[in-house]
C-alpha cells in the first residue's frame, strides 16, 4: 500500500513543480540589458534538469509500484551491468558538456567588456550606494579611503586633475544611466562586503574593500529598476537599495550637466 | 591530542584490546569509552542542539511571513537567528550527528571490531564536542549576543564593531568553539580512520566493506584535511578582531570613521572558509549516501546495484570536493579566469553523483520492496537529492550563477541537497539501527506518519524558494517588503513555506514521541529484525554489549550484499556465513538471473 | 568482482590488493598509524597558514621589512644579520639527529642511551624555545605588535608572531612530551613492557616539527 502511495505523491510532486515551474507567477524579472544569453542559459539548464528530475521520479515512482512486495515475490540477483552503466556515465558526460561548453562562452563575455563602455564608479557603504561619473575628460579620479571626510564622502584624491570635472553622486542618490550604451562599472567599498545586484540586468558584482572589482552590462529598456545589495552587510542589509534610471542619451547627458562636479563642490586644489 | 598519542600505555594488538567492562554509573554512562555509549552521547547532544536550530529557523520563516507583525524579531535577531541555524545544521547537528553518532556507533560493528583503536581518545571527542557546543551557546548570554554575521561569517563585517549583531564577543566566541569543534572532529576522524583502516574483522576486505562505512570513512579523511583550512581561518579572523591585526581587513571608513585595519585581504578569508566548507558539505551527505545505499539494498532484498561503481564515486567525490571550493565566489570579486577551472571541476562532481543516483534506482529495479519507515526515507533521499543537485548544474556553471547566487535560488539548492537530504538519511539510519541499539521496535504507524509529513513538507518549504530566487528574492533579507521587482503573489508564497516549515516543525514532535515512547515501551525487538547481512544485525546480543561480540570476534566470508543469492535457502546471506551459492555466482562474474 | 586478484600483475594492481585484503592496512601499531594520519592533517593546518601567509603578504598595501635587517644581532658592534634564528635552526635540527638515535637506541632496547637521547632531546627543543623567547623580546622592544611595527606592513608582525606562536607551541608540547617519556625510558617503564613504542611516536611527531621548520625558516627569514 505505502509503495502505490509513495509512487503517487512522487508524481504528484513532479508534475506539480513542472508545472508551476513553467506556467507559475513566479520566474526570472522582465530582463533590461543584453544579458539575454545568460537567460537562454538559464532556460536551456531549466529544460536539460526538469527532463533529468521528472525522469528520475518517474522511474522511481514506477519501480516502487512495479517491484512492490507482494506474496511469492523474490528479488533478481544483480550485481552489475557494466554495459548499461557506461551508457549512462557517457550520457550524463554528454548533458554536462551540453551545458557547460555554452556556459563558458557566455560567461567569457561576461569578464571581458567591451572597449567603449561607459566607465563609472560605485561606492558602496552600509548601507547606501553613491556613484561618480568621469567628467567632460572621460577619466576618473584617483580616489582612496584616506581622503573621505564629511565633504569629500568617496574620498576622491584632489590632487588629481583628472578627478576635478567628475561627478559624486553621493550615497543615497539616483543612478542615471543612457540605454543601449554599454557600461563598465568600477565596484568600491568603503567599509564591508556588498553586492551590486539589479535583478532585471541579470547581473551582479561583490564589492571588495581595498579593492576594485568590475561588471559590465548594457541596459537597453528604458526605466527605473532597482539596486539591491545581495551580499550580507549587517543589520541594514535588506534596506540597502537605491534606484536606476535609464534613459535615453540626451536625457541622460541633460541630467549629468546639472549635477555638480567635485570641483565646484569640494573647491579646486 | 599527542599526549594520549605518545604517553598512554599501549594495550594493542587484535589480542588484547579491552579493558574490562566498567561498572560504576560514571563510567558506563558519562564518561564511558565504549563508541556504543559514545555514539548514544553525540546522537542526543546533536539532536537537542538541533532542536535549537530548528526553532530559529521557525522565528526566520515567521518573520518573512509576517513581516513587522512580530515585535520579538527585529533585523539584528534575524540576522542572529539566521547565523545560528546555520552554524548548528551544518556543524553542530549534521557533520556531529554523522560521524559522531552513525560513524561512532557502525563503523565498529559493520566492521567486526570489539571497539575503536582509541577507545579514551573517542570519549575526549565527544566531551570536546560538548564543550565546543557549550561555547557556541555561551554567545547568547554576552553583550551584544550571538554572531549575526551570517554562517559564513566572511569579515570585515563579521567582526567590524556596529556591523552586524554580536561583531564583538559573539564572533569571537563562535570562533572559539569552532576551533574547539576541530579539535574534536580531528580526534573523532583519527579514530574513525585508523580503526577502518587497521581494526578489521579477518576476511573484512575494504571491498567487503558496506557502503555506510565506505561514506563515514571517506567523509573522515575529508574531516582531518578540511578542518585545518577553518581552523586557521578562524584562529587568523579571531587575531583581527582580538588582536587588532589586519590578515582581512584592508583600511575601511566605517560610518565616516577611518578604522585603525591596513592593507589586509577579505578574499582570502573566503578561500579559506570555502577550502573547509565545500568538502565540509560532503563530509555531511556522504555518510547519508553511504547509510541509504544500504537501506535501499536490503528493503529491496537485492545487492547494491554496481558496489564498485559506488565505491568509486564516493572516493571520487571526496578527491573533488578539495577541487571546487571557489565556486562559491564566482562574483566574490577573486581573479574572474579562476572561474573556468572552477565551473568545469564543479560540473564534473555531477557525474559521480548520477552513478550514484543511477544505482539506487537500479537497486530498485527488480526489487521485492518492502516499504518500511527507513526504506521510505530512503526513496526521500533520493528524490530530495536529486531535487536539490540538479541545481548544481545553475549554480556550478559561472554564467548562470552570477544572476542566481545570493537569492533564494541557492538557499533551496543546499537546502534540498544536503540539508533535507541528509536530515532524511539520518531519520532512515535512526529508523533501521533503532531495533539494534535499543532492543526494542519503533512504532511503524507514527513512523510513516512523520515521513509523509517531513517528506512532502522539505518539498513544498524549499522548492517555492527557486522559484523566488529566480525572481529575484535576495538571501539574508529581514523582510522583502520593498524588493520591488517580485511579484506580490511572492508574499502569499512565502507565508505558504512558513506554513509548511512550522507543519514540519511539528511532525517533528512525532518522531521525539515515537522515540521515547518506544525506549520504554516498544516491542522487543529480534537481534535481525530486517534480516540484513551486515555485522552489526549478528551480534549475539541486542543491544550489543561491551565488547560487541563475546568470546569469539566474527570472521568474514562474503560482501555485504548477498540478498536473494539465488539458490541459497533464505533471501538474505550474512557476511559471516561461510561457503553458500554466492560465491559461486558472483565468481563466475556475469550475474544476471 | 571482488575476487583476489593473484595472476594479474602490475604494481598499481597489486597496491589496490593489498589494501583492500583483510589484513590492517599499514602493518604497523594503530597508534603509529594514528600519528601518521594526524601528521598528515597536521601539516594541512601549517599549510593553510603558510598559504594565508603568503596570500596577505601580496595583498599588504606597505612594503614587506627587510627580515635581514630586523632579524639581525649585534655582535661586538656589528651587526649579523640572521643570527640568531641561524643559530635557532642549528638547534631544532641537530635535535632531529638526536632524536633519531634516541629511537634506534629504543628499537635496540638499550635503556640508557634511549632515555640519555630523548632528555637530550628535550633540553635542545627547551633551548630553541627560550631562544625564541628572546626573538620575541627583542622583537617587542623594538615595536613589533601583531598590529604594528616599524619596519613596514603590520602583516610582517601579525605573521611572525602567528607562524612562529603556533610552531613554538608545537616545539613546547614536544619538549613536554619528550620529557616525560625520557624520565619514563629511564624509569624501566618501557624497558618492563619490552616496548619503546612512545619514544618512537614522539620521534616521528619531533622529525614533523622540524620539518616544519625547514619550510618555515626560508618562507619567513630569508624571502
Amino acid at each position: 500500500m505505502e509503495g502505490i502511495i509513495l509512487a503517487i505523491v512522487l508524481v504528484l510532486i513532479v508534475v506539480g513543480t513542472t508545472i508551476i515551474t513553467f506556467v507559475g507567477p513566479w520566474g526570472l524579472p522582465e530582463l533590461a540589458s543584453n544579458w539575454g544569453s545568460i537567460d537562454s542559459m538559464i532556460i536551456v539548464t531549466t529544460i536539460v534538469t526538469m527532463i533529468a528530475f521528472i525522469a528520475v521520479n518517474a522511474v522511481m515512482a514506477y519501480f516502487i509500484y512495479r517491484y512492490r512486495h507482494r506474496d511469492g515475490r523474490r528479488a533478481v540477483y544483480l550485481v552489475n551491468d557494466h554495459r548499461l552503466e557506461k551508457i549512462l556515465i557517457i550520457v550524463t558526460s554528454i548533458g554536462i558538456v551540453f551545458l557547460l561548453a555554452p556556459g563558458l562562452f557566455v560567461y567569457s563575455s561576461f569578464i571581458q567588456p567591451p572597449a567603449d563602455a561607459l566607465k563609472l564608479e560605485v561606492v558602496s557603504q552600509q548601507w547606501a550606494w553613491a556613484y561618480r561619473y568621469p567628467g567632460a575628460d572621460g577619466k576618473l579620479g584617483r580616489s582612496n579611503i584616506r581622503f573621505i571626510d564629511a565633504k569629500n564622502s568617496l574620498g576622491v584624491d584632489l590632487k588629481d586633475p583628472a578627478g576635478q570635472d567628475d561627478v559624486a553622486i553621493s550615497a543615497g542618490g539616483t543612478l542615471h544611466l543612457p540605454v543601449n550604451k554599454p557600461v563598465e562599472l568600477e565596484l568600491r567599498a568603503k567599509d564591508v562586503l556588498h553586492s551590486f545586484y539589479v535583478p532585471q540586468f541579470r547581473v551582479k558584482m561583490d564589492t571588495v574593500p581595498g579593492g576594485i572589482t568590475r561588471l559590465w552590462f548594457t541596459p537597453n529598456k528604458a526605466g527605473t529598476f532597482e539596486v539591491l545589495c545581495a551580499e550580507l552587510c549587517g543589520i541594514g542589509h535588506y534596506k540597502m537599495k537605491s534606484s536606476v534610471i535609464v534613459e535615453s542619451e540626451e536625457e541622460f547627458q541633460k541630467w549629468l550637466k546639472q549635477q555638480p562636479t567635485v570641483s565646484q563642490t569640494l573647491g579646486t586644489k | 591530542m599527542q599526549e594520549h598519542a605518545a604517553g598512554l600505555p599501549e594495550t594493542h594488538g587484535h589480542e588484547e584490546t579491552h579493558q574490562h567492562e566498567p561498572t560504576g554509573f560514571w563510567t558506563k554512562y558519562i564518561f564511558s569509552q565504549d563508541h556504543k555509549v559514545i555514539a548514544m552521547q553525540y546522537t542526543i547532544t546533536a539532536l537537542l542542539v538541533g532542536v535549537v536550530g530548528m526553532v530559529f529557523s521557525w522565528l526566520m520563516r515567521l518573520q518573512l511571513a509576517f513581516p513587522g507583525q512580530l515585535s520579538l524579531i527585529q533585523p539584528d535577531n534575524y540576522l542572529q537567528f539566521m547565523t545560528q541555524h546555520g552554524m548548528i545544521m551544518v556543524i553542530y547537528l549534521l557533520t556531529a550527528f554523522l560521524l559522531g553518532g552513525f560513524g561512532n556507533y557502525l563503523i565498529p560493528l559493520m566492521i567486526g571490531a570489539r571497539d575503536m583503536a582509541f577507545p579514551f581518545l573517542n570519549m575526549m571527542s565527544y566531551w570536546t564536542y560538548f564543550v565546543s557546543v557549550i561555547l557556541l551557546f555561551a554567545a547568547f548570554i554576552v553583550p551584544g549576543g550571538p554572531s549575526g554575521g551570517g554562517w559564513t561569517i566572511y569579515p570585515p563585517q563579521s567582526i567590524l564593531p556596529g556591523a552586524s549583531p554580536g561583531s564583538e564577543w559573539g564572533i569571537r566566541l563562535l570562533l572559539m568553539s569552532l576551533a574547539v569543534f576541530v579539535a574534536s572532529g580531528t580526534m573523532g576522524g583519527l579514530n574513525y580512520v585508523t580503526t577502518v583502516l587497521q581494526l578489521r574483522a579477518k576476511g573484512m576486505t575494504l571491498m567487503y566493506l558496506p557502503l555506510s562505512v565506505w561514506g563515514i570513512f571517506v567523509a573522515s579523511v575529508l574531516a582531518l584535511l578540511a578542518f585545518p583550512a577553518l581552523f586557521v581561518g578562524g584562529v587568523m579572523l579571531l587575531l583581527d578582531s582580538l588582536a587588532g591585526t589586519s590578515f582581512f581587513i584592508p583600511l575601511v571608513n566605517q560610518f565616516g570613521r577611518q578604522l585603525g585595519h591596513e592593507g589586509g585581504n577579505p578574499i582570502l578569508f573566503q578561500h579559506l572558509f570555502w577550502y573547509f566548507g565545500h568538502p565540509e558539505v560532503y563530509i555531511v551527505i556522504l555518510p547519508a549516501m553511504g547509510v541509504v545505499s544500504d537501506i535501499i539494498a536490503n528493503f529491496s532484498r537485492k545487492p547494491i546495484f554496481g558496489y564498485k561503481a559506488m565505491v568509486i564515486s564516493i572516493l571520487a567525490i571526496g578527491g573533488l570536493s578539495f577541487l571546487v571550493w571557489a565556486h562559491h565566489m564566482f562574483v566574490s570579486g577573486m581573479n574572474p579566469y579562476f572561474a573556468f577551472w572552477f565551473a568545469i571541476a564543479t560540473l564534473a562532481v555531477a557525474i559521480p553523483s548520477a552513478v550514484k543516483t543511477y544505482n539506487w534506482m537500479l537497486t530498485l529495479w527488480g526489487g521485492n520492496l518492502w516499504f518500511t519507515t527507513p526504506m521510505l526515507y530512503a526513496i526521500g533521499f533520493v528524490s530530495t537529492f536529486v531535487a536539490g543537485g540538479l541545481t548544481g548544474l545553475y549554480l556550478g556553471n559561472t554564467a548562470v550563477d552570477v544572476p542566481l547566487t545570493d537569492t533564494y535560488f541557492v538557499v533551496a539548492h543546499f537546502h534540498l541537497v544536503m540539508g533535507v537530504s541528509a536530515i532524511l538519511g539520518i531519520f532512515a539510519g535512526i529508523y533501521y539501527w533503532f531495533p539494534k541499539a535499543i532492543g526494542r521496535m519503533y512504532n511503524e504507524t507514527l513512523g510513516k506518519l512523520h515521513f509523509w509529513v517531513t517528506f512532502v513538507g522539505t518539498y513544498a518549504i524549499f522548492f517555492p524558494m527557486y522559484w523566488l530566487g529566480a525572481a529575484g528574492m535576495p538571501r539574508r533579507y529581514y523582510t522583502n517588503e520593498a524588493v520591488t521587482q517580485l511579484p506580490p503573489s511572492s508574499h502569499e508564497l512565502n507565508i505558504f513555506i512558513t506554513i509548511a516549515a512550522l507543519t514540519v516543525g511539528a511532525a517533528q514532535l512525532v518522531f521525539a514521541f515515537n522515540l521515547v515512547w518506544s525506549i520504554f515501551k516498544g516491542k522487543k525487538a529480534e537481534g535481525n529484525p530486517w534480516k540484513a547481512t551486515s555485522l552489526e544485525w549478528q551480534t549475539p546480543q541486542t543491544p550489543p554489549v561491551h565488547g560487541n561480540w563475546g568470546p569469539t570476534e566474527p570472521v568474514v566470508y562474503r560482501w555485504a550484499y548477498d540478498y536473494s543469492v539465488p539458490g541459497a535457502s533464505q533471501d538474505f546471506t550474512p557476511q559471516n556465513v561461510a561457503g553458500g551459492p554466492a560465491q559461486k555466482a558472483k565468481a563466475s562474474g556475469k550475474t544476471k538471473h | 568482482m571482488e575476487q583476489p586478484q593473484q595472476e594479474r600483475s602490475g604494481s598499481l594492481r597489486r597496491l589496490v590488493a593489498d589494501w583492500a585484503s583483510d589484513r590492517e592496512t599499514f602493518r604497523v601499531r594503530w597508534s603509529k598509524a594514528m600519528m601518521w594520519i594526524f601528521l598528515l592533517g597536521d601539516s594541512f593546518v601549517f599549510g593553510s597558514f603558510l598559504s594565508a601567509y603568503a596570500a596577505t603578504r601580496i595583498a599588504a598595501t606597505a612594503p614587506w621589512p627587510n627580515t635581514g635587517e630586523v632579524f639581525a644581532l649585534h655582535v661586538g658592534g656589528a651587526e649579523i644579520p640572521l643570527l640568531l634564528v641561524a643559530i635557532m635552526t642549528l638547534i631544532l635540527l641537530s635535535s632531529g639527529a638526536t632524536m633519531t638515535l634516541a629511537v634506534i637506541y629504543g628499537l635496540r632496547h638499550d635503556q640508557k642511551r634511549a632515555a640519555m637521547w630523548t632528555g637530550l632531546t628535550a633540553l635542545l627543543g627547551a633551548i630553541f624555545v627560550s631562544l625564541q623567547a628572546v626573538e620575541w623580546t627583542n622583537l617587542i622592544r623594538e615595536g613589533a605588535r601583531p598590529w604594528t611595527n616599524p619596519w613596514g606592513a603590520p602583516q610582517f608582525g601579525a605573521n611572525f608572531f602567528m607562524l612562529t606562536g603556533f610552531h613554538g607551541m608545537h616545539v613546547t608540547i614536544g619538549v613536554l612530551l619528550l620529557s616525560i617519556i625520557a624520565l619514563r625510558t629511564s624509569r624501566g617503564v618501557y624497558e618492563q613492557k619490552r616496548d619503546y613504542l612512545s619514544v618512537e611516536l614522539v620521534g616521528l611527531y619531533w622529525g614533523f616539527v622540524d620539518l616544519v621548520w625547514v619550510f618555515l625558516f626560508p618562507f619567513f627569514y630569508l624571502f
